[in-house]
């Protein structure tokens, strides 16, 4: 009997102490993840020098960087810029994917494999290498530079088809049994696809439009080489970028954290937020490949 | 090799088993691809077959079509016309204007001159005032770009063409049989239903021509230009130049001038490790957090969660440009070390070599980890109880558990993830780009690329600032032959990947 | 309300697969038939090709006297009963029945009152408010047959319906099932793997194996006159047994030899057989469990008792020949008292005859039926 409590007592024993161990490692996780953070904004809000400094808390609080950041460069611009682009996107792009992943998904016609496959191929293809060709299609119809807004929009979402995979996944888990009852009764397949389907598609929605949304606010390999050379056109992520080369470091860092602060901020919040989705979004994605 | 049978194989301690498996899969990957090549011959077979049965479907539809379907070869939409099908009929009509007007105003011009991308590219005239002007005249760029729209404009036009054709004739022999052909109303009515694939997928396959088909493969005829900062238009031409560049990145040929295929294959080297491992990095300690994590009795999970995500949702421009100005020379942590005494001269995170190499991959952990955590956990949760309990009560302890259980479990699942990721890890342009430009750079390498740029920035570095549009096409198109080779393999080691049926 | 006629339907798959060979059925009006057979032998394909689901690859398929092939299901007036029941599950359940009226732009008062008077004949109207979710399997059942029923269609298709209820409620939604139909007189198409709902819903069943038609007739036709070998071992619980037989013919009409008993052949069978052009002389002879008498005199076949099943109101005894060949016999046991019961499962050994008039013929060969004309071969497996 004595023997058997002992054991008992050293396997919980030895559960708690394994329980210490990871909440150690989890709390020395959180620490190393969120210092980069925090350090963004000591920065921003750093009143003296607005270089790199050699400590980590600012020695003077203020909202001097917001108020250059508004008042004495392109921000703005860019701020309205991305925005403009993040709504449209989330429109278009939203549309386009859900159109193609229930064609995929639900219906079957001639060439459908073969579709699949080409995209599958297409999207081998780094992405940059076609981007040079489509900025001269752009400029031949005069969507680079100052027009770049209108440019970026129809750049992503011409090509936003081909990411049709989780919406597409999503819908196969929807029993087919529902559109072939609701064809009998009497609904055509772009009723289905209205009254049936896209009801039921609220999650895989929602993800959709967030990641559309979210995703312009990150991208500057496209909006580089589109805007290229006319500063009024960037967007943040461009804009931000040319800060901190050699030239500007000095005199825009602490402007940078406020601008990255700025940004981050609602993105990270609508992000948060809508957490639910993305995981639901990225899980079901990883798991149907 | 030999195949051993199954029973023996079954018999095998499973580390045997998957080392079987993979000198297997070596031992027949010579036949399989023999066996991939003596598909091509018939595929190239069915594919001149298929050209045949067209044209002589063709044929017989002339020979057999009444006088409207024989003036529909030439006047589409004409018997449409005449069988009630006024709507179709004058949409295909339109189109043979539309593309008359095209190609005679356009296209064939800019067609013929495909073969040479022009033939002078400035003039120098004097004007009216006697003053010497300069007067642009052919530009390669934009032959190329217009041949290329013009050959799928071309291609459109005939499967019109051959539809307007084929509908003729279809409509002729209903109507021989005595049915009434679809009016243009049931046309409208079935593209809402039976046909609504098309209204669905027309906008975005339209959308995917323009912006990335024609894109990429004006970009491969690119790779088989001269087209450089020594031949831009509208200054200069380009033209043709067939392999060249191909043999310039490939040669292997040390002593040659030219350092394009010494920098080729150190950096797709470097692309192959960082991709492997930022792929299994991020897999496997991702695993562990979302173990750890989800544990039983843990508490705070959702603090701890939403506290790593923080690096998913901040874009990743602000994170990683700020991360890689910490670990800059005059960086903070540099100069805390300095502070605390830790170190006495500055340490070069980004500026030594493989320093920097390192620490690219331990911050790309810092954004890989969450992610990987959010995708396992939602995978771990899936995992059966039952089996967990069936261990137990066969007395497997939690080391066990986990390689038997958890790590197969998981790898099958994940299987095809692990794939997209790997892919992506090539692709990666984001973080380094961000955290290094590739930087530091060498004068040992050629086209601008540095120590730790992979193909992709490599690609960016030689459009942007370099316009060394040649190279960057022919370096696209092998990070292409890559990926598309290492996901063949995969896909033909995972069997669970090629059935999507399966899981509906 | 309408017939469905059936003519030499076939349906090959994109893969070369072919499901249904050669269908033929005429289906009269306001008839209930039920196409049964294992997994995989074609009988879905055939309904969902009725509903318009699946293209029909040869042959017409006729509801009212027009061909309906090319027609899409919402315009062919059909209604159909899923097997997971297909519920639209962000609608209500009233929206659930009232959806197809909807679609056909029926004014709203006739829906509110067919969506009652629907939920009223199937006792769900308390249920109306709800969602998909909240229902229990029995009740999504009946929300599924009150959808289909709504429309008044002219045919109505019921893939498997009840193959997702456990055993109590199948019984019971079985029996709601022969009563609805006794409501709404229309014509029925019923697919079903279980024989016992075959047996008791179908004017006439259709038998199906690996595509083809079996065996078309009313369930007793098909119990007492099974086509073939198929069609008598799928019908019945426990499974007909099978023994081999010598046939042969003297003055008093045919005799098959049967582990050296001699059973007098019946002469429906021996009418059938004169009228054949050839008569094989090895047969097979089948007989039900419960045409198995046990006997201690007179002329029988023994055999060793392996198991005996206690089945409340009979007993199934598994014994085994001298020859090591399997028999089942079923013996009811209502009318012996307790004592004779267990001396019954106590039992060693026992000896059996064969109730001659309800033996069938088949041969070995083809596995037809030698008493019915135009039988159908059981398909070989590839």
């Amino acid at each position: 009997m004595a023997d058997t409590t002992k054991k008992y007592a050293s396997k919980s024993g030895r559960e708690r102490t394994s329980r210490i161990l990871i909440y150690v490692f989890l709390t020395a996780l959180s620490i190393i993840w969120m210092i980069p953070f925090f350090y963004l904004i000591c920065q921003a809000f750093r009143g003296e020098s607005r270089s790199m400094v050699t400590y980590f808390f600012p020695k003077q609080w203020s909202l001097e960087n917001f108020r250059i950041l508004f008042r004495e460069t392109e921000f703005g611009h860019w701020y309205l810029n991305t925005l403009i682009i993040a709504l449209f996107n989330a429109v278009l792009q939203t549309v386009i994917v859900l159109c193609v992943a229930y064609a995929l998904s639900r219906m079957r016609f001639k060439g459908r494999k073969l579709l699949m496959n080409l995209m599958l191929i297409l999207g081998m293809f780094p992405g940059f290498l076609s981007m040079i060709a489509t900025y001269f299609i752009l400029k031949l119809i005069g969507l680079t530079s100052e027009n770049s807004v209108p440019g970026l929009i129809l750049v992503y979402a011409a090509s936003s088809g081909m990411g049709y995979y989780i919406a597409k996944g999503f819908f196969d888990t929807i029993p087919k049994s529902l559109d072939e009852a609701a064809r009998i009764d009497g609904a055509s397949r772009s009723r289905v696809f209205f009254r049936i389907i896209m009801p039921m598609a609220k999650p895989i929605i929602i993800y959709t439009i967030m990641m559309a949304f979210i995703a312009p606010w990150g991208d500057f390999m496209y909006a580089s080489l589109i805007t290229f050379g006319h500063e009024k056109a960037y967007n943040v992520a461009v804009g931000l970028y040319k800060w901190l080369d050699k030239e500007h470091l000095s005199n825009y860092f602490t402007v940078f954290c406020a601008g990255g602060l700025f940004v981050s901020v609602p993105v990270t919040a609508l992000f948060l937020g809508l957490q639910k989705y993305y995981v639901e979004g990225v899980t079901g994605g990883a798991v149907k490949g | 090799m030999k195949r051993l049978p199954e029973l023996e194989y079954l018999g095998l301690p499973p580390a045997q088993q998957k080392l079987y498996d993979v000198r297997l899969f070596f031992a027949e990957l010579p036949k399989k691809l023999l066996c991939g090549l003596k598909k091509i011959p018939s595929g190239i077979g069915r594919f001149f077959a298929a050209v045949g049965r067209f044209f002589s479907d063709l044929g017989s539809m002339f020979v057999n079509g009444d006088v409207k379907t024989k003036l529909s070869f030439f006047i589409m939409g004409f018997g449409q016309f005449f069988r009630r099908q006024t709507g179709r009929g004058i949409i295909f009509l339109i189109m043979e204007a539309l593309f008359v007007w095209f190609m005679a105003g356009f296209g064939l011009g800019y067609l013929s001159d495909m073969s040479t991308l022009g033939t002078v590219a400035v003039e120098k005239t004097l004007n009216d005032y006697g003053l010497e002007i300069t007067v642009y005249k052919d530009n390669s760029l934009k032959i190329l770009l217009y041949g290329v729209l013009t050959i799928f404009i071309i291609l459109g036009f005939l499967w019109t063409w051959y539809t307007n054709v084929k509908q003729n004739y279809t409509a002729q022999e209903l109507i021989a049989e005595g049915i009434r052909p679809k009016s243009f109303k049931d046309d409208l009515k079935s593209i809402a239903d039976e046909q609504y694939y098309k209204t669905l997928l027309a906008v975005p396959l339209l959308g995917i021509t323009v912006f990335t088909v024609i894109p990429i493969f004006f970009m491969i005829l690119i790779a088989f230009t001269n087209y450089d900062y020594s031949h831009l238009p509208p200054e200069k031409l380009f033209s043709w130049v067939g392999f060249e560049n191909f043999r310039t990145i490939l040669s292997t040929d040390v002593s040659g001038g030219s350092k394009f295929a010494f920098t080729f294959r150190e950096i797709l080297i470097w692309t192959m490790i960082w991709a492997l491992v930022a792929t299994f990095s991020n897999y496997f300690l991702g695993m562990f957090v979302a173990i750890c994590i989800n544990k039983k009795g843990i508490r705070f999970k959702k603090g701890f969660r939403t506290i790593l995500v923080m690096t998913i949702a901040v874009p990743q421009f602000v994170s990683l440009l700020l991360v890689s100005k910490m670990f800059a020379d005059e960086g903070i942590v540099n100069s805390m070390l300095m502070d605390l005494g830790w170190i006495s001269s500055k340490i070069g995170f980004m500026t030594t070599p493989t320093l920097a190499k390192i620490m690219v991959l331990i911050i790309n952990l810092w954004i890989g980890i969450p992610y990987l955590m959010l995708i396992t956990t939602g995978v771990l949760m899936n995992i059966p109880s039952d089996l967990y309990e069936s261990a137990r009560i066969d007395g497997a302890s939690g080391m066990k558990q986990f390689t038997k259980i958890t790590l197969p479990y998981m790898l099958f699942v994940t299987g095809p993830y692990l794939l997209t990721s790997f892919t992506a890890n090539i692709n990666n342009f984001n973080v380094i780009y961000l955290l290094t430009a590739g930087a530091p750079k060498t004068m040992s390498y050629e086209g601008g690329a540095g120590q730790t740029d992979l193909l992709i920035t490599w690609l960016y570095t030689l459009t942007m600032t370099n316009n060394d549009y040649k190279m960057a096409a022919v370096i696209g198109i092998l990070v292409f032959v890559v990926v598309a080779v290492i996901s063949l393999i995969v896909y033909n080691l995972s069997p669970a990947m090629k059935n999507e049926e399966d899981f509906q | 309300m309408a017939d469905v006629k059936l003519t030499n339907v076939k349906k090959q798959y994109d893969n070369g697969f072919v499901a249904v060979h050669d269908f033929n059925l005429e289906i009269k009006h306001e008839e209930f038939i039920v196409l049964v057979g294992p997994s995989g032998c074609g009988k879905s394909t055939t309904l969902r090709m009725i509903a318009g689901l699946e293209d029909i690859t040869d042959g017409t398929i006729e509801i009212d006297g027009t061909v309906v092939n090319d027609m899409e299901p919402k315009d062919r007036d059909i209604a159909m009963v899923f097997q997971n029941y297909a519920l639209y599950p962000h609608m209500s359940v009233y929206e659930n029945i009232a959806f197809g009226l909807r679609l056909r732009k029926v004014p709203n008062k006739e829906i509110h009152k067919k969506v009652t008077e629907a939920a009223e004949i199937l006792g769900i109207t308390e249920l109306l408010g709800r969602k998909p979710k909240q229902l229990s399997g029995g009740q999504r059942q009946r929300v599924a047959i009150g959808r289909a029923i709504v429309r008044v269609p002219k045919v109505f298709l019921m893939d498997e319906p009840l193959s997702n209820l456990d055993a109590k409620l199948r019984n019971q939604m079985r029996a709601e099932i022969i009563l609805l139909r006794e409501k709404i007189r229309t014509t029925f198409v019923y697919v079903t793997h279980d024989q016992t709902e075959a047996m008791t819903l179908g004017d006439r069943i259709v038998i199906m194996k690996d595509g083809y038609v079996m065996q078309v007739g009313t369930p007793q036709e098909l119990f007492n006159h099974p086509a073939n070998l198929f069609v008598a071992g799928f019908i019945g619980t426990p499974q007909m047994n099978f023994f081999d037989a010598e046939l042969k013919k003297d003055r008093n009409g045919y005799t098959a030899k049967v582990e050296g008993l001699n059973v007098k052949v019946p002469k429906h069978i021996a009418d059938a057989l004169d009228k054949r052009e050839s008569v094989p002389e090895k047969v097979l002879l089948g007989v039900r469990p419960e045409n198995l008498i046990l006997t201690d005199s007179g002329e029988s076949i023994g055999a060793s008792i392996k198991v005996t099943e206690m089945m409340g109101s009979e007993i199934h005894i598994h014994a085994e020949l001298p020859d090591g060949k399997n028999v089942i016999i079923k013996v009811q046991i209502a009318d012996l008292d307790d004592d004779q019961q267990n001396e019954m499962l106590t039992r060693h050994g026992i000896a059996f005859r064969i109730r001659e008039r309800t033996i069938n013929l088949f041969d070995p060969e083809d596995g037809r039926n030698l008493a019915v004309s135009d039988a159908a071969a059981v398909p070989t497996n590839e």
